[in-house]
């Protein structure tokens, strides 16, 4: 045994001596690669890193994620994995592999299973560490492979331009700035989207998809009950008393009654999602999400408060329900004195959403679950971690919950999670009573569990009055924050979520899916850094997206058989299916008006979300979506084409160059003025940019050939548009004696069915 | 055309995994042929969401403090089946007497199953995937509608529960049962098919040029995700033809409980052809105050729907194609809480029924703690000595192994790690 291991060692040696660069770079690949991939990242740091379990052992690690600078990360912990691994304990008994197996009282207990292929990998290190005779070199870079976006062909500036403005902004793009990208290319577009992102559009925009991600207006009561009874039991239910006197009129009076307090209802569900509208727009750091001493009220939110009258002053139309400014709050009075918000500055300690009622009320807490879920929603929201998804299986969990009288602080399989998320449960404890909004609990807090605090920092008894702005500080200055930030702006973009690292070690495109996981990383990290040089201005991490490769691919040169390339590309490209509020807003950019009928059980059926208990979109069409998609076409189709040639020729959007009397195959002008508009059409539905002897043109064309050839040839057909079709238009515009306006109309239904209008 | 089509489908992931049968029929809606109705089995999970307890349904204990409302002599049994007699402390839905009086016979229960996590979101993902580490994985019932009715249009519908698809399978949700009634004739005004939008002969080469130009796109150097969610679109919309099917099959009256009404949309789905499996759920149960009379409501709701939903197919004659999957995230401890809860336990139970699925049995057990009894995975007989514990890759084993599916290449994609020795044998009789 020990001969054998004295060869390989060798052999391992005289490698590295024969060809030391090689040696080198396979060392540090192989830790990257291999022990910290498929080992160290999983397993280890879960304990041994600042604020674990095992921070006070000799095997401490830096998370990678809190870290700005990867490659000295990475060199750290191969250093810290090297300097253990040599260890030994009596005669050539490695102590990490006894460690690992849970001897030697090891803190996390049996972490590997002794034949297990992670156990073969640390082995595998431990022979390698002994091996080397110097420090490890830095990081690993396959300089062999090629390029990871090799062969990817990128969407041109035109299409880029229109995907951004109808994503962003809902509209297409202007001439102006179509002029621009055709002269400027992918340089004009920074400027383009400074003005994009001033638009109202756009926020309406970012306020739905930071909803998806935060579901604030999910909360589960009547929204003015986001503040309680203890603190604004005169004010929150103040439409109620309004005098609406001045409406004689009992009906409408009424009505104006239900409208105020819809009104109200929806000013204070827009409250947390106007903050970060807030924030973009006045170009303030994104950080204030977290760290924001105000929140957003309006005239009609501000009255259930208590404060509209001081604040009247300061709104440019007090009457406007939906007018947000930025307010600080005074500490809370409670009806009981006991009840009283403790504050050494008389104001309500704001920490942005973090201190936003209707986020706490979103959020809120149970007797048993003791803000836990709470901590879970912040580091996923607010650092982009899944808690959960580090759940690993314990070899007998029933047992360890009998064992331990306190599992959660005494049970190493539980405490590997616990003492990460209960301190940040114990910064919310004040925030318990009346269904988790301010008030504190009348027990103090949970003895039996790790105190609050953060990443192994306790808070200070005298910030306890201000714990969510203690956390707010710190979890800005987090290096975490900022990616978490930039994998939400990915997922607004794509609606999608990033990629997460492989953990199928024995898959044999393993490496490939590590390979997409570490660009997209690159890519991310990235933008972060650039953020945080901005000063955190979240437009910087859209606009940098949306030059990015990972936004523009859109092709490739050839087609990818390669199974390990076909695995890197798995997650490349935007295509994304549109959801039911993008879906009208599109109708409505190329059409002129929405179609307005993607909504309430409509919308939830083509994968919408409710913000309480169906909360991520649909991906992928169903055949239910797949109706409502061709009822769409058919139906949008229906009203806007004999409408588009009711305009006159300059006004028109769809047909401004043709007349219903253009037949096809008459004279070869009339067949390229058909020709011509069909390129039109595909443009401004599709986005596509066709030559007129195009394949697809000429698909579109036989379409409306073939139609009104198959009209002219059948008996008995109405010479005028389908009345439904022709029940919007004035007088006598539903004649159709050619029937060349529902051959048009066929060919709008043809690209509405199709990728390109129904997807981004 | 045809072969254009298996390399479309292998694209989008679809090809190489399709079994003949689907392929064949996903083949004939590219060349426009309405698409047969699936005809089962089909696949319901019902899932406890909250973590139920266990003890005061299949798995009775009595003993120690374990339960308050009845003693071990109190335990009722039906053939080889034991159950906790709650018939009078409940007050709406159905007793467990009247679940296995009626069913015992056709029901298998498993105790004994080590969900292994003490979480609900991990619990969640685990029963319904089969793997506890990995956000990737679809869930069985997502699974089993990838593999056996991939073009049906509403082939995976979820009412909730953990619901990952693994990007094999588009996930249906269907809030209400009426809005089916809209989309069933989509090519009708206002769904009325005697009025179509379109003269026959213009929808005939809309449709047709919409054919070609899938066609044309199969041969683009396209990236993956385009592929697939090229083909997917092109599917569901014209699988949705199919559609139609349902409308006749929903009921003229819309039950209350929550439970009836996913019951009679996915039924109605699978009568219809258009559907192979579906989630239902109800939550609350995760009883950590008051778990004595939150079971006691809970329970009795959770029954009276499994056998709402196992009547309704009898009238509509599919309940001899219908699998019932029956299952929580976790289950309760072993005592109770200072506030009269219930807290999450690892160790539980899941029940089944369906053709195949021999009833009468009870498989695997926990002893008077509540810890799980270690199982012989070969003779399904208690091996303290030699026995393992099943965990819920054994479960989504054995049901891969049941629907047919265990070498389906989806399910080669998402591989449960077991070796031979570890898996049930003779689970299902």
């Amino acid at each position: 045994m020990k001969a054998g291991l004295m060869i390989c060692v060798s052999l391992i040696a005289l490698g590295w001596l024969a060809n030391p660069g090689r040696a080198e770079e396979s060392t540090s690949a192989f830790f990257e690669k291999t022990v910290w991939a498929k080992v160290g990242e999983r397993t280890c740091l879960k304990c041994h890193k600042a604020g674990g379990e095992a921070e006070e052992s000799k095997f401490v690690l830096t998370d990678p994620k809190r870290s700005q600078d990867q490659t000295e990360t990475m060199r750290h912990n191969q250093s810290v994995f090297t300097k253990i691994a040599r260890l030994e304990t009596g005669v050539h008994q490695s102590r990490m592999l006894q460690k690992v197996v849970g001897k030697l009282n090891h803190g996390g207990k049996e972490v590997l299973k002794a034949d297990s292929p992670e156990y073969r990998i640390i082995a595998e290190w431990v022979k390698r560490a002994n091996a080397m005779p110097v420090a490890p070199r830095p990081v690993f870079v396959d300089k062999n492979a090629p390029p990871f976006f090799e062969g990817v062909v990128m969407l041109d500036d035109r299409r880029l331009l229109r995907r951004v403005t109808l994503s962003l902004a809902g509209r297409l793009p202007t001439e102006a700035e179509l002029t621009d990208v055709a002269k400027n290319g992918l340089k004009a577009l920074p400027k383009i989207l400074d003005l994009v992102m001033k638009e109202d559009a756009f926020y309406d925009r970012l306020r739905e998809g930071f909803n998806d991600i935060f579901l604030t207006e999910g909360f589960d009561d009547v929204p003015e009950n986001a503040l309680s009874y203890e603190h604004f039991s005169t004010t929150r239910g103040w439409t109620q008393n309004h005098d609406l006197s001045h409406i004689k009129d009992e009906k409408e009076r009424r009505q104006a009654g239900y409208k105020l307090s819809n009104d109200y209802r929806k000013a204070m569900l827009g409250e947390p999602m106007k903050l970060i509208e807030h924030i973009v727009k006045n170009d303030r750091p994104f950080t204030e999400i977290v760290t924001a001493d105000y929140i957003m009220v309006t005239p009609y939110t501000s009255r259930g408060y208590g404060i509209f009258t001081e604040l009247k002053p300061k709104f440019k139309n007090p009457d406007d329900p939906f007018e947000y400014i930025p307010v600080k709050l005074k500490a809370l009075v409670g009806r009981n004195r006991v009840e009283d918000q403790d504050s050494t500055t008389g104001f309500y300690a704001h920490a942005g959403l973090l201190s936003n009622f209707q986020y706490l009320k979103r959020y809120p807490t149970t007797e048993t679950n003791r803000n836990r879920q709470r901590s879970r929603v912040y580091f996923q929201h607010f650092l982009g971690i899944d808690v959960l998804e580090l759940a690993a299986r314990v070899s007998d969990a029933a047992a360890v919950s009998a064992k331990f009288d306190n599992p959660t602080m005494q049970a190493s399989e539980c405490v590997v999670c616990h003492k990460t998320v209960d301190p940040i449960a114990g910064l919310f404890q004040d925030y318990w009573k009346f269904e988790g909004v301010y008030g504190k609990r009348k027990d103090g807090w949970f003895k039996d569990m790790f105190g609050a605090g953060y990443e192994g920092d306790t808070l200070p008894p005298k910030e306890r009055w201000r714990a969510l702005q203690w956390l707010g500080e710190r979890t800005a200055k987090d290096p975490r924050f900022a990616v978490a930030m930039v994998e939400h702006a990915y997922y607004l973009l794509t609606g999608r979520k990033v990629l997460q690292p492989p953990k199928e070690l024995q898959d044999p495109l393993y490496d490939a899916m590590r390979r997409a996981f570490q660009e997209q990383r690159k890519q991310v990290e990235t933008i972060a850094t650039h953020f945080g040089k901005t000063g955190f201005n979240f437009k910087s991490v859209l606009k940098d997206w949306v030059v990015s490769d990972f936004y523009r691919a859109d092709g490739l040169t050839t087609l990818a058989v390669h199974p390990k390339r076909r695995t890197e590309l798995e997650d490349l490209g935007l295509v994304r299916m549109l959801a039911p509020e993008q879906v009208e807003r599109k109708v409505g950019a190329i059409f002129g008006q929405p179609w307005g009928k993607l909504n309430d059980q409509m919308a939830m059926l083509y994968g919408g979300i409710d913000s309480k208990e169906v909360t991520e979109r649909a991906t992928d069409p169903s055949g239910a979506m797949g109706a409502i998609q061709r009822i769409l076409a058919n139906d949008v189709a229906c009203k806007q084409t004999a409408l588009d040639f009711n305009r006159k020729a300059k006004d028109r959007l769809l047909f401004p160059h043709i007349e219903p009397d253009v037949l096809p195959g008459t004279s070869p002008e009339a067949d390229a003025k058909i020709r011509q508009t069909i390129v039109h059409l595909h443009q401004r539905v599709l986005g596509h940019y066709e030559r007129v002897d195009s394949p697809e043109v000429e698909r579109s064309f036989q379409l409306f050939s073939g139609i009104v050839k198959d009209a002219s040839e059948r008996k008995g057909i109405d010479p005028r548009e389908n009345y439904h079709c022709r029940s919007n238009l004035p007088g006598n515009a539903s004649a159709d004696p050619k029937y060349t306006i529902r051959a048009w109309r066929g060919v709008v239904t043809y690209l509405l069915r199709q990728p390109g209008f129904l997807y981004e | 055309m045809r072969r254009d089509f298996l390399k479309l489908c292998g694209m989008a992931g679809l090809g190489l995994a399709c079994p003949i049968g689907p392929n064949a029929q996903a083949f004939d809606a590219l060349k426009g042929k309405d698409e047969p109705p699936f005809d089962g089995p089909y696949y319901i999970v019902f899932n406890a969401s909250g973590g139920w307890d266990t003890t005061y349904l299949m798995d009775p204990k009595g003993v120690g403090d374990i339960n308050r409302l009845y003693k071990e002599g109190d335990i009722l049994t039906k053939g080889n089946h034991k159950y906790a007699p709650i018939a009078k402390h409940i007050q709406g839905g159905m007793s467990n007497e009247a679940f296995f009086g009626e069913f015992g016979n056709d029901l298998l229960t498993l105790n004994g199953l080590d969900y292994s996590v003490n979480n609900h979101a991990p619990g969640a993902r685990y029963m319904a995937t089969g793997k506890l580490d990995s956000m990737a994985y679809p869930t069985f019932a997502a699974l089993v509608a990838a593999c056996k009715g991939p073009t049906c249009p509403l082939s995976f519908l979820t009412f909730g529960n953990y619901s990952a698809t693994g990007n094999i399978v588009a996930m249906s949700r269907v809030p209400y049962l009426p809005s089916l009634q809209k989309i069933a004739n989509a090519d009708g005004i206002e769904g009325n098919a005697k009025s179509p939008y379109h003269d026959d002969f213009a929808l005939n080469r809309i449709e047709k040029a919409l054919r070609e130009l899938r066609e044309s796109r199969t041969v683009l150097p396209l990236l993956p995700r385009q592929e697939r969610a090229e083909s997917m679109l092109y599917a569901a919309q014209i699988n949705s033809k199919s559609m139609q099917r349902v409308t006749q099959h929903i009921p003229a009256t819309i039950p209350k409980e929550r439970l009836a009404q996913q019951a009679e949309i996915a039924l109605a789905s699978f009568k219809a052809g258009v559907c192979v499996s579906a989630n239902l759920s109800i939550g609350q149960f995760d009883s950590h105050v008051n778990n004595d009379p939150d079971q006691m409501k809970l329970i009795p709701e959770f029954l009276a729907g499994i056998a709402y939903v196992i009547r309704r197919a009898e009238a509509l004659k599919i309940r001899n194609k219908l699998v019932v999957v029956i299952q929580s995230e976790m289950s309760r401890t072993p005592t109770y809480n200072k506030q009269n809860g219930k807290d999450h336990w690892s160790i539980g139970s899941i029940m089944f029924l369906g053709p195949r699925i021999k009833g009468n049995r009870v498989i695997g057990a926990t002893d008077e703690k509540q810890f799980h009894v270690p199982l012989n995975p070969q003779t399904l007989a208690i091996d303290k000595a030699k026995g393992i514990r099943v965990r819920p890759e054994q479960i989504h084993e054995a049901l891969r192994q049941y629907a047919g599916i265990a070498d389906h290449g989806f399910s080669k994609k998402f591989p449960l790690g077991l070796t031979e020795k570890e898996k049930l044998q003779g689970l299902w009789g």
